[in-house]
């Protein structure tokens, strides 16, 4: 019997790209739903807010109603410490971050797959070179590095986030690197060199496109979920978004001193919105993680 | 042994000149005069600027400044505080130690809470309880640090009255280690690496168990935790505290904020307010030194514990 061998290599990984959801445990396939739900909530939230299509202004003060708690006079998260509807300042916090946290995420996978691949698969000229950029930017705590941009340039939020995309890149540039250096030795690429393809053809499509498209779709999520952190965490010290202009950390912050004297609710609805998408981006990673890529460590 | 630790001493070495660098030119572009700062906020033009250099023995090139700067730093001295005029050195000294104390406090608290639900959740990964504690990680790594940090000055102070609310640093030397113990706890718990440190632990101690000399081991009868405790345990847990340096010390930074916490953290802070450049810069080698350290004393224990690494 005749088989067509190049057929069947297609056919299976068709097969089991469909099976891989099919064999996922339910804890995996809750912690996709759960955080692809997160996306695309943040997804619609920031259309929203780049529209302004908001239940409230989001600074017009309701005297009458300050410190309210959901549900009350129409609002639907209720009121911060100045009558301010919270659900719409919620809603145009994640102008503070989206796009920024896309910067940073489009940053750390482009420099990190160049690193990767470079160390990968020349390793002679450059796995030297990589790792020692790699474990120059990783000697810095990413926070630390921060504050001393921000001492010296008074950036914006994509400026520091540029920042944070390359102290991202070598974790993801050590990931590519070991995928790399394990494709290389696979009969697939060893045919694809051998039939004279170009480096670019053999790197961009079946090293990258083929093989690390998962991986850097995880790395993304993770990343994602990290932007949020530190944006939240620089409007929180004060180097980020300026009141009155809403974002997630600046409104934990405004409100902490009424949290001191018992009325949490301002303060701590940003922080569930914080918990909530950082633990969606984190799950979702996670859930892909094991839904794609666990197989083939198996 | 020996070789593979001089070759890791010279590696060290070479990332914290490179480290130096970047710090150095980050300041070196920046717009605006750092020495204007220093001259009573006058901006100079070229030749005053050019005879104040000469007049305080600063070279005009950037690598002469910066070999300047870097010998001055190898003598222990990183200039003067233009915040306090005071010597950086003595500043960055004892707030350093107070974050020391801060950092080595929370990475106990860590490991105290991640190694048990790991080992549990490695032995037994599908039960209830191991589901329970990894989603607790979970939750925990997500919740913003500071509400956090507010929720529990909240919860000691007004709750169980424990202490007033603390402003002044002077005050909390009165209440002693109970008010210290607050944030230990709350960077051991909030760093937002818990949930990576569990992960990694729970793998390796897995992969460990289904290592054949430990299934031969136990075949025997012999004790598991004898044979497996070098490679299960010692090396990931240096492993961890060698690559979660850097965020510690960067969450101290949220926890010494939201604390009052005189530490470094809180230096760096006020100094990246005041565009403090010598502070800064300082804080920031400082930190890269504490990250490196960390990262040779795994070497060390790797080398030490693992008789291949050393004939590399």
């Amino acid at each position: 019997m005749k088989t067509n061998y190049h057929q069947d290599v297609d056919t299976v990984s068709e097969y089991s790209q469909l099976s891989a959801w099919k064999s996922a445990s339910t804890g995996d396939r809750l912690n996709v739903v759960y955080g692809l739900t997160v996306v695309l909530v943040v997804v619609v939230s920031y259309v929203l807010g780049a529209f302004s299509w908001l239940p409230h202004d989001p600074e017009a003060m309701d005297l009458d109603t300050m410190m309210a708690g959901p549900f009350t006079n129409g609002y639907l998260l209720g009121t911060d410490f100045m009558g301010r509807d919270i659900l719409t300042r919620l809603i145009l916090g994640i102008q503070a971050y989206f796009l920024p946290g896309v910067l940073a995420v489009i940053i750390a996978l482009g420099l990190g797959s160049l690193l990767g691949v470079l160390s990968g698969y020349w390793r002679r000229r450059f796995e030297a070179l990589v790792t020692y950029f790699a474990n120059l930017i990783d000697s810095l705590p990413r926070l630390v590095l921060m504050l001393l941009v921000i001492a010296a340039f008074r950036p914006n939020i994509y400026t520091i986030m540029v920042v944070f995309g390359i102290t991202t890149a070598p974790t993801i540039a050590m990931l590519v690197k070991g995928k790399v250096m394990m494709l290389r030795e696979r009969n697939f690429i060893e045919s694809a060199v051998a039939l004279g393809l170009s480096p670019g053809v053999i790197i961009f499509k079946h090293i990258l496109w083929y093989n690390c498209r998962a991986l850097l779709l995880i790395q993304a999520t993770i990343g994602m979920a990290e932007a949020v952190l530190i944006e939240t965490s620089l409007s929180y010290l004060g180097f980020g978004v300026q009141e009155p202009t809403p974002s997630w950390g600046n409104m934990v912050q405004a409100g902490a001193n009424y949290l001191l004297q018992g009325n949490f609710w301002p303060s701590t609805a940003p922080a569930i919105a914080i918990m909530l998408t950082v633990l969606g981006f984190h799950l979702l990673g996670d859930g892909l993680n094991n839904i794609l890529e666990g197989r083939q460590n198996r | 042994m020996a070789s593979v630790l001089s070759q890791e001493l010279v590696t060290t070495a070479a990332l914290l000149l490179g480290v130096s660098l970047v710090v150095f030119l980050i300041l070196y572009l920046a717009p605006g005069d750092p020495f204007a700062a220093l001259l009573g906020g006058r901006n100079l033009s070229g030749a005053e600027r050019d005879a104040a250099f000469e007049a305080l023995g600063i070279p005009k090139t950037w690598y002469g400044q910066y070999l300047t700067w870097i010998a001055h730093v190898l003598q222990g001295d990183f200039g003067i505080s233009m915040r306090s005029g005071q010597p950086v050195v003595r500043e960055i000294f004892s707030s350093g130690m107070k974050t020391l104390f801060l950092t080595v406090g929370s990475l106990i608290v860590t490991l105290a809470v991640a190694v048990p639900i790991a080992a549990y959740s490695a032995v037994q990964p599908s039960s209830l309880r191991a589901r329970a504690g990894t989603l607790l990680v979970y939750l925990f790594s997500a919740l913003p640090t500071f509400w956090l940090g507010y929720m529990l000055i909240y919860f000691f102070t007004r709750k169980l009255g424990l202490f007033p609310i603390l402003s002044a640093t002077d005050e909390t030397q009165e209440y002693g280690w109970l008010y210290a113990l607050l944030p230990v706890v709350l960077l051991g718990l909030g760093n937002g690496a818990l949930s990576e440190i569990v992960r990694y632990l729970r793998e390796e101690i897995s992969r460990v168990m289904s290592e054949e000399y430990v299934r031969t081991a136990r075949a025997k009868g012999a004790s598991i935790w004898r044979h497996a405790y070098k490679e299960a345990l010692l090396l990931p847990v240096s492993q961890i505290i060698a690559a979660k340096m850097p965020f510690v010390l960067g969450g101290a930074i949220i926890v010494e904020q939201v604390f009052n916490w005189p530490g470094l953290g809180r230096v760096a802070w006020q100094a990246a307010q005041d565009r403090d450049y010598p502070v800064i810069m300082a804080v920031t080698l400082l930190a890269a030194i504490v990250v490196r350290l960390g990262s040779f004393l795994h070497r060390t224990v790797y080398v030490a514990v693992n008789p291949r690494a050393s004939q590399q």
